[in-house]
């Protein structure tokens, strides 16, 4: 009697039921399955009631299936964001959001589905700012278009530049060159970093530029303190990479005997200079040019060097296998040199140093120490960039209508990062002004030349 | 911390000044003649309602570019600075300057380029008053192409040629000019250079073939030839393009002469050296020579030795030469630059660009912009009250402000002005009318362009015809296929030179026509 007293009054409280179904019971009588099985209904029902209103919008049914996958994936990785590293900071979080956005926008396909580098990005289209002076905005259109790359070059492309800002800068009244000068670059530099990543020697320029901006005389009348920035600027170039490259090409020429076969990668400014100059001064050597795609750079230091009348082969990466059994030394370039002694570089140059090192070849980096930078650095994913696509078609030039159907399939995501890292332990020697040393001991060197800063 | 002042004691150096040339607009003879004793400048007539000048301006205000330098002749200065300054606000500083020239004798323009050297100091943007570009073809395209060749190439200038849009034959009457402006050029389509430009001097010397010299080839191996781009005149140039002007004196004409022979500078060599050192002076503001040669993705010419470019028979030299040292001496550098003239093709057939400078292109980009308009009534309730209700508008007109539209009128893909008067059962088909026009009840438009303040008397009919600002049409009167002007009283009616070109004597009411419908 009691038991059935105990059902009918609940009965009796949800009259909303109608007649004929089953008493429906309160959460506290069903059991924790039960009633996650119900919140599991409910939960489902919602997203299906979400993804056909997503559907009714024209034109997002088809992302929609792909972009509710792909949203619970990146989501806890967006939690990790924070973590990144803080120049990469900007740029990750603003190719993540392009990423995960829910409204499922008509972004262009290369960036969706793009998981593994998707933290450092794609170039973003540049505003033009008004305040950015006109021979900034010509340098970024030279770094975005690809036509002045190299880390020497631009270092020295982006130096420059900045001498024409200084000439033309006015300090404002109340104010000092010194303390304004800075605040003035500001938005210049991140324009160019907008433009292209910074490179590990436009950093240290900067950083050398501003400690000199920051010691100028406050007594100095303006023009004077402008020329004598203007000279620092100069003697940084020519002292640090100009005068660095002679030395270099000095030190390393030594190392280049008559009849040897030298193996080189990709293009770089200092081999270049090396090899042009050990040539000049009567030595028998063969060249291998070892090029890849996208940039195919190899092409033009086989154009310089065969037109100097040096003896060259060429072939991409892929067949390196093949010919490094004859080559009695490999010399290549670098983007930028790490605390830990690893060798920051074209993306290829690790493969060609491990392959030499496999066959007990001697790998040689030709590097000038204002590409030391104090980082750590351990695998080429934390930190890299991806060339944009249009720049460099894999298809031959000639058939520019062809070329343009690479980019345009849906299944097919395009990515060139454009550096890699060569651990130090396939590295055998690094050739700098300041000598010839082992990979470990690079963080040594500003110290033993009394530097406090690289 | 105060903002303003960090921010506006910057000296303002402007990348690129503008010159914008506004002519006569012989072509549009009847349009751009004097309306009633005031002249009537070319660079005002309206497209959509919007004078013609708005459209270069508006796209230069799109790219950044804040100085302007317009001239115009002395007699439409007036007219055009009212308009520049009782414009809405545009962020633009516009110089107007007159040029003396009357409409026969016309000045070219190299002349007036010449003559206004001193005001230019830098890059410049050549620009002509009645260039209507598509939103696809942002200025800042040309602009970026040329700011990266001209450094990291020594490129002296950039062209812009389109593709104009090809209507049929028969479409307007061949009494409103000439159909085609394109002309062949020859190109390379990798780099986007201009190569060689057929002139009409050319076509004179030579109808059935086009020269080449086989240096253009030497250089450039794989170009294309087209025969369906019209020169937009929009030109992008250094500074230098100017000394070199001046040392040309005998040209008169930018598209026809000067820019012909600018493209052959880059291959023909003795050209080269005699106008090298002009074209790229020494002192050069901002050069990127040394990152240029240290740079992985390109050849500066002197790192690839003397020999590819002395004559085969010094075979001995190769090897001997010496490497090139990274401070180079300054005497070579000329020779680095390509001296080349830049393209950029622009191919949008979804969108219209023209240059408004015939009556045929006028009446397409009035009528190119029909097709996105979608008239409704206007909201100002003392215009919506002047448009009777009875009137059939049909949605790809614009009707202009104040413009007073009685009843059972029917106004169709048309555009027309500011308080304008348009009587009852009048019909309007395709028309183009600028303001103050009155047509009266009962007549009938198709196909025509009204200057300002004409008048058509009740019952006329009027079809294909370019009216003069002022005209008056008679009732009943009838034409087609004319062009209308206001004869010079004091000529004593004297005939023009133009096929097909009635004058009408204004008290001539009783003239009767005939009849063609």
């Amino acid at each position: 009697m009691s038991s059935a007293a105990g059902p009918p009054p609940e009965d009796a409280g949800q009259s909303s039921a109608p007649p004929g179904t089953p008493p429906v019971k309160s959460q506290k009588q069903m059991t924790k399955a039960e009633r996650r099985e119900i919140q599991e209904r409910q939960r489902a029902a919602k997203a299906e009631k979400a993804a056909q209103n997503q559907s009714k919008n024209p034109g997002k049914s088809s992302n929609k299936p792909a972009q509710t996958s792909k949203e619970s994936a990146p989501a806890p990785r967006k939690v990790s964001k924070p973590a990144e590293a803080a120049p990469r900071g900007a740029q990750g979080a603003a190719g993540q959001s392009k990423d995960t956005k829910t409204g499922g926008e008509d972004k262009p396909a290369h960036t969706r589905g793009l998981r593994i580098f998707s933290h450092f990005g794609l170039p973003k289209p540049t505003s033009h700012k008004g305040e950015v002076h006109p021979a900034i905005v010509r340098l970024g259109l030279q770094f975005s278009e690809f036509k002045i790359t190299g880390a020497n070059a631009r270092c020295i492309a982006t130096l420059t530049s900045f001498k024409t800002v200084i000439q033309d800068y006015v300090t404002p009244p109340n104010n000092t060159l010194s303390r304004h000068l800075m605040t003035y670059l500001s938005p210049q530099i991140s324009y160019l970093v907008n433009v292209r990543p910074m490179s590990v020697t436009m950093g240290n320029a900067i950083r050398q530029l501003k400690l000199d901006i920051s010691g100028t005389d406050i007594d100095l009348p303006e023009q004077d303190a402008k020329d004598a920035l203007c000279g620092k600027i100069d003697t940084y170039i020519r002292d640090r990479i100009i005068a660095a490259d002679q030395v270099i090409e000095e030190t390393a020429g030594n190392k280049i005997k008559d009849g040897d076969a030298i193996l080189t990668y990709a293009r770089s400014s200092v081999v270049e200079k090396v090899l042009l100059a050990a040539y000049a001064d009567g030595k028998e050597f063969t060249v291998t040019v070892v090029d890849s795609r996208p940039m195919l750079e190899g092409k033009k230091l086989l154009k310089v060097l065969s037109s100097a009348g040096i003896q060259c082969t060429y072939l991409l990466l892929p067949a390196v296998g093949s010919v490094i059994t004859e080559i009695s030394m490999v010399l290549v370039g670098a983007h930028s040199l790490h605390s830990n002694g690893a060798v920051f570089s074209r993306a290829g140059t690790a493969l060609v140093a491990m392959m030499a090192k496999q066959h007990s070849v001697p790998v040689v980096v030709c590097c000038e120490t204002y590409k030391f930078s104090e980082t750590v650095q351990l695998d080429s994913f934390a930190r890299n960039e991806l060339a944009p696509l249009e720049l460099f078609k894999s298809f031959p030039r000639n058939n520019e209508e062809d070329s343009s159907s690479l980019g345009d399939r849906p299944n097919l995501q395009i990515l060139n990062p454009l550096y890699d890292l060569t651990p130090p332990s396939s590295i055998t020697a690094v050739v700098t002004e300041v000598g010839v040393i082992p990979p470990s001991s690079i963080s040594s060197i500003p110290l033993a030349l009394g530097r406090t800063i690289l | 911390m105060d903002f303003s002042e960090t921010i506006s004691l910057q000296p303002d150096i402007p990348e690129f000044v503008a010159v914008i040339l506004a002519g006569f607009g012989n072509e549009l003879s009847p349009l751009s003649s004097d309306a009633g004793g005031e002249p009537s400048p070319k660079a005002l007539l309206p497209i959509a309602n919007q004078p013609m000048l708005d459209f270069p301006l508006t796209w230069l205000e799109q790219a950044g570019i804040k100085d302007v330098i317009l001239i115009c002749p002395t007699a439409h200065r007036q007219a055009i600075s009212h308009y520049i300054h009782s414009s809405s606000s545009t962020s633009l500083r516009i110089d107007v300057h007159p040029y003396e020239e009357t409409e026969d004798l016309s000045v070219g323009t190299c002349t007036i380029l010449r003559h206004f050297t001193h005001l230019i100091q830098q890059d410049f943007v050549v620009l002509p008053c009645d260039f209507v570009p598509p939103s696809s073809l942002p200025l800042s395209r040309i602009l970026n192409k040329f700011r990266t060749e001209s450094i990291s190439d020594g490129c002296i200038a950039t062209a812009c040629w389109f593709a104009p849009h090809r209507s049929e034959k028969g479409a307007t009457p061949d009494e409103w000019g000439e159909h085609d402006f394109t002309s062949p050029i020859v190109y390379d389509p990798v780099t986007g250079t201009l190569l060689h430009v057929d002139t009409p001097d050319d076509v004179d010397r030579n109808g059935e073939e086009i020269e080449l010299r086989i240096g253009l080839l030497t250089k450039y191996p794989r170009t294309r030839l087209s025969s369906s781009l019209q020169d937009s005149h929009v030109y992008v140039c250094r500074r230098s393009v100017l000394d070199a002007l001046a040392q040309k004196p005998t040209y008169d004409s930018l598209r026809e002469e000067f820019f012909p022979w600018l493209c052959k500078v880059q291959y023909q060599r003795t050209k080269r050296e005699r106008y090298g050192s002009v074209l790229t002076p020494a002192t050069n503001i901002l050069d990127q020579r040394v990152a240029l040669r240290h740079s992985t993705s390109g050849i500066p010419d002197d790192l690839l030795h003397e020999k590819n470019q002395t004559t085969p028979l010094d075979e001995k030299n190769v090897g001997y030469s010496a490497p090139p040292s990274p401070t180079s001496d300054e005497d070579k550098d000329g020779a680095d630059a390509s001296l080349r003239v830049g393209l950029v093709m622009h191919r949008d057939p979804s969108e219209l660009a023209a240059r408004a400078n015939t009556l045929r292109s006028l009446l397409e980009l009035n009528r190119a912009t029909l097709s996105k308009a979608q008239w409704t009534l206007p909201t100002d309730p003392a215009d919506r009250a002047l448009i009777d209700p009875k009137a059939q508008i049909s949605s790809d007109s614009i009707i202009g402000e104040s413009t007073r539209i009685e009843e059972r009128t029917s106004i169709k893909r048309s555009v027309i002005g500011k308080h304008c008067m348009v009587g009852k059962m009048a019909k309007v088909v395709g028309c183009v009318l600028l303001d103050h026009c009155v047509i009266e009840e009962g007549a009938k438009l198709d196909n025509c362009i009204l200057g300002k303040n004409t008048k058509i008397g009740s019952k006329a009919g009027l079809s294909w015809c370019v009216t003069q600002g002022g005209y008056e049409v008679e009732s009943g009167g009838s034409y087609k296929n004319e062009k209308l002007e206001i004869s010079d009283w004091a000529a004593g009616g004297a005939s023009s030179e133009n096929d097909g070109t009635s004058e009408e004597d204004e008290d001539d009411e009783e003239d009767s026509e005939e009849d063609d419908e």
